[in-house]
């Protein structure tokens, strides 16, 4: 047996990685052997130092968010299915319409045409959110940033709130095009997964209850308030993206009517 | 890829994230190299995601870091063909190895200690090995795996590497 392979041993039998026979033979013989004992301890000597001195790094939060959107979108692109579902879509949406339209209802039928262009525009901008460094024009997560950065772009000042008490928290704002026109985006974490809040100013007033679609694996609230018009896109699931929209329409009514002042 | 899927990837893989970017941080030498070698390394892993389900052997950390350090050697080959280069030599004393890239922050902090400098001089197969077991405490068996040598290489080189970090103790 040459010297460094029997150099290698002692390392192994060090490492525990000795076969139980061979360890035992190997610490009979280190025992009686002073110059075999002084390479054990020089062994675990370095291995102190090292686990001193050397640093095991954390991989950085900026990193885990680029892995992560990096991943959603490299796996939705394995998803062609969903593209072409979407081309099947629109033929089916004109012909539901035309049927609607037969039955005589313009007004409604116009309304619900409206409302899926809106929501395939805003489905298009969350996806196109996804995409690496499209998610956020400012990033922050304080909302007394996020707010003041919208100020000389958009004709309008969208209420911002974080959430991240109640586990969503704001991860920044962007522009889009929607409808005809520049709107304010806010994007949301939850988990592994994201939110964006898309709203711009209210035309028709303050309709009901959020209205809900699915698209493309995707989960689409809709409501209006006496000042905006609210869409929320996610792939979060449908129960606890309800219970955000609550939490923006409660801070939403809150900021309009200063109760607690 | 249904979504369901892609939490199943992410499940197996985000856990050893800080294992994957702790391994490309020592073989880059540079922490924004590091992060960009664990992206690619992970859009990789998405994508043999399906091979990988079939190998009960292999623990997900080793197999993630398999294709960290494949990403990284195959990344440092095009951006810094030399940087791979330097070849683990017995005959050469370490202080004659130039530090041809000197790197920022934590690293840099480390490596102005003898024990970190001695570290970053070795050749990448033998600083591999070291990181591999004595930060991330993999086995032989998943080292082998990681470094696509038999285990009986990982022996020698890790006997080998430490030879040379013990010169730097002492």
């Amino acid at each position: 047996m040459t010297h460094p392979s029997f150099e290698a041993q002692l390392d192994a039998y060090v490492d525990g990685e000795l076969a139980a026979v061979d360890a035992r033979e190997l610490e009979a013989h280190v025992a009686q052997c002073a110059e075999c004992t002084r390479f054990r301890d020089g062994r675990l000597a370095l291995r102190a130092a090292i686990t001193a001195r050397v640093p095991a790094f954390q991989a950085p939060d900026a990193l885990r968010e680029r892995v992560r959107v990096a991943l959603k979108t490299a796996a939705r692109a394995r998803a062609p299915y969903r593209l072409s579902l979407r081309a099947v879509w629109r033929p089916l949406a004109l012909a539901a319409s035309l049927a609607v339209v037969a039955l005589g209802s313009w007004n409604l039928a116009l309304q619900r045409a409206a409302g899926e262009t809106l929501a395939d525009q805003v489905l298009a901008g969350h996806i196109r959110s996804l995409m690496p460094g499209h998610l956020t024009d400012v990033v922050s997560s304080d909302q007394h940033t996020v707010k003041p950065w919208f100020n000389g772009k958009l004709d309008f000042s969208p209420p911002v709130h974080d959430f991240a008490a109640q586990g969503y928290p704001l991860l920044g704002g962007r522009l889009d095009y929607v409808d005809g026109r520049a709107v304010a985006v806010l994007a949301y974490g939850r988990r592994q997964h994201l939110i964006n809040v898309f709203l711009w100013p209210a035309t028709r007033g303050p309709r009901g209850a959020p209205t809900t679609r699915d698209r493309q694996g995707y989960h689409l609230l809709h409501w209006t308030t006496t000042d905006h018009a609210y869409w929320v896109v996610s792939d979060l699931g449908p129960a606890e993206l309800r219970d955000f929209a609550r939490l923006v329409q409660q801070a939403d009514s809150a900021a309009a009517v200063p109760l607690y002042r | 890829m249904e979504s369901s899927e892609l939490t199943r990837f992410e499940g197996a893989v985000l856990p050893h994230l800080d294992a994957a970017y702790t391994l490309a941080r020592y073989l880059t030498r540079n922490a924004s190299d590091a992060e960009d070698v664990v992206q690619d390394a992970c859009m990789r892993a998405l994508k043999y995601f399906d091979g990988f389900r079939g190998e009960e052997e292999t623990s997900a950390r080793a197999w993630l870091l398999a294709i960290v350090r494949n990403t990284a050697y195959s990344w440092r080959r095009r951006h810094r063909a030399d940087a791979l280069a330097t070849e683990f030599d017995e005959g050469q004393h370490s202080h004659a190895v130039a530090d041809d890239q000197p790197d920022g922050d934590l690293l840099r902090r480390a490596a102005q200690e003898t024990l970190g400098r001695a570290l970053e001089q070795l050749a990448p197969e033998f600083r591999e090995v070291i990181v591999l077991r004595e930060l991330q405490g993999l086995s032989y068996k998943e080292i082998s795996d990681v470094a696509g040598v038999p285990v009986g290489t990982v022996m020698s080189r890790l006997s080998r590497a430490r030879a040379r970090l013990k010169e730097a103790l002492t």
